[in-house]
């Protein structure tokens, strides 16, 4: 083979290896971008994990969620002693409660209402005596407890109602102080001479009129009466 | 050495790229399963949440249970509300709420009575701090707490409730859906 043949082999070797090399160095290309293809989603999913600042890893996240399900567990332990104990504290019992303002009397167990009745209470009006004695007939505010229940009550008449009519003041065993029939049927004592009775000025029930005392119609009275008992709390506000 | 020919790098390719595509399908199915952790991290930060403020209205029920102070409990989702005093209801009421009420604010929870309002004639209203106001229709409310959110009574149902309460006095606020 002469020399001229041999180098027109080699060149054709030559060219052959760069086509194969210029082939290689394309399907890398084709490689690098299909990987950046594929893992794009990946990188694109994990960017806003990271912006929560949540636990990237699987296992964090477990971590993470078991620790709720024990705070949670937890929570629901302390609630449900705290119903418990409020529970015990809750009966069944009738009440009675006075709105001074709204001159209304409702009889009450939990949140049901039993009866609703329209009252008069203190007029808030002060009076004075010569002797310098005075009075603020106000009905008193505050948490009561039903003393005692009367049947036809007697009135034992007070000083102010003496000085209210210009009329000399009794010795306080004087039987002219005894009054009946103006208190109603019935009457439930409250103490300190308060009185839930009923009343001949029916006409001014929802209005402050009373001297303290707490006045019902003839058919509320006779509800109220019958429905509680001596013992029975009285919210009067 | 023999030159890596076309079929050769072809053939690479395709196995590199199947490898690709299992690698991926594993990264999916991670991803679901963090996916359904995340849901369940979620909502059991939202029932702790509930949890928490359910148990601040027990604390507070418990607390008022021994104070010898009457108290109200406002439930802005049926418009309806209580005077209470320890273990028992003084008094239920209805209102109605100014424009810019909504079930979210006033915010749930504690509220403290700042100021009792004393318009003439009867135009009482109860401040509750930057919380709420109680009025009714002619109220007289000072003009920094014009903004506040309102609830409105009727009169004579305000004016009940005015006269229960005192400055210090304390609401809660129920959230929607909590067991009273």
């Amino acid at each position: 083979m002469n020399s001229r043949t041999r180098s027109g082999t080699a060149l054709s070797a030559l060219r052959r290896d760069l086509l194969i090399s210029r082939k290689v160095m394309h399907a890398t290309k084709v490689m690098h971008s299909a990987l950046f293809v594929l893992f794009l989603p990946v990188l694109l999913f994990a960017a806003p994990a990271e912006q929560n600042d949540i636990p990237v890893s699987a296992e964090a996240l477990r971590g993470d969620v078991e620790a709720l399900q024990r705070e949670a567990a937890l929570l629901e332990e302390e609630n449900q002693g705290l119903r418990k104990s409020l529970a015990t504290q809750e009966d069944a019992e009738l009440y009675i409660v006075v709105d001074t303002e709204g001159n209304e009397l409702q009889l009450r167990r939990g949140n049901a209402v039993v009866h609703t009745a329209v009252c008069g209470t203190g007029s808030r009006q002060f009076m004075a005596a010569e002797s310098g004695t005075n009075w603020f007939f106000d009905t008193p505010i505050g948490s009561f407890t039903v003393l005692g229940r009367e049947r036809n009550p007697v009135w034992i008449r007070p000083d102010w109602s003496y000085v209210e009519e210009n009329m000399p003041v009794p010795a306080p065993e004087d039987p002219d102080r005894l009054v009946r029939g103006v208190l109603g049927k019935y009457a439930l004592l409250l103490g300190n001479g308060y009185k839930i009775h009923g009343t001949k000025w029916t006409n001014l029930l929802g209005t402050h009129f009373t001297h303290g005392c707490i006045s019902l119609g003839d058919d509320d009275l006779e509800i109220v009466y019958r429905s509680v008992k001596t013992g029975t709390k009285v919210y009067i506000y | 050495m023999r030159k890596p020919t076309l079929r050769h790098t072809i053939a690479y390719a395709i196995c590199a790229g199947s490898l690709l595509l299992a690698a991926v399908t594993w990264c999916n199915a991670g991803g679901d399963e963090r996916e359904a952790l995340l849901v369940q991290q979620r909502m059991l930060r939202e029932r702790i949440e509930t949890l928490k403020y359910e148990q601040d209205y027990l604390l507070f029920e418990k607390m008022l249970y021994r104070l010898h102070s009457k108290y109200l409990v406002i439930d802005t989702k049926s418009r309806t509300g209580q005077l209470k005093y320890q273990n028992r209801v003084l008094k239920d009421f209805k209102f109605t709420a100014s424009g810019n009420f909504s079930a979210l604010t006033p915010r749930a929870g504690i509220a403290i009575l700042t100021s009792k309002v004393e318009g003439k004639p009867d135009r009482h209203a109860l401040v509750f701090g930057k919380s709420f106001v109680m009025k009714w229709k002619l109220s007289t409310v000072p003009r920094r707490e014009a903004s506040l959110p309102a609830i409105s009574l009727t009169r004579k149902e305000l004016l009940s409730v005015f006269y229960a309460v005192e400055t210090g006095s304390m609401a809660f606020i129920l959230r929607s859906g909590t067991q009273n």
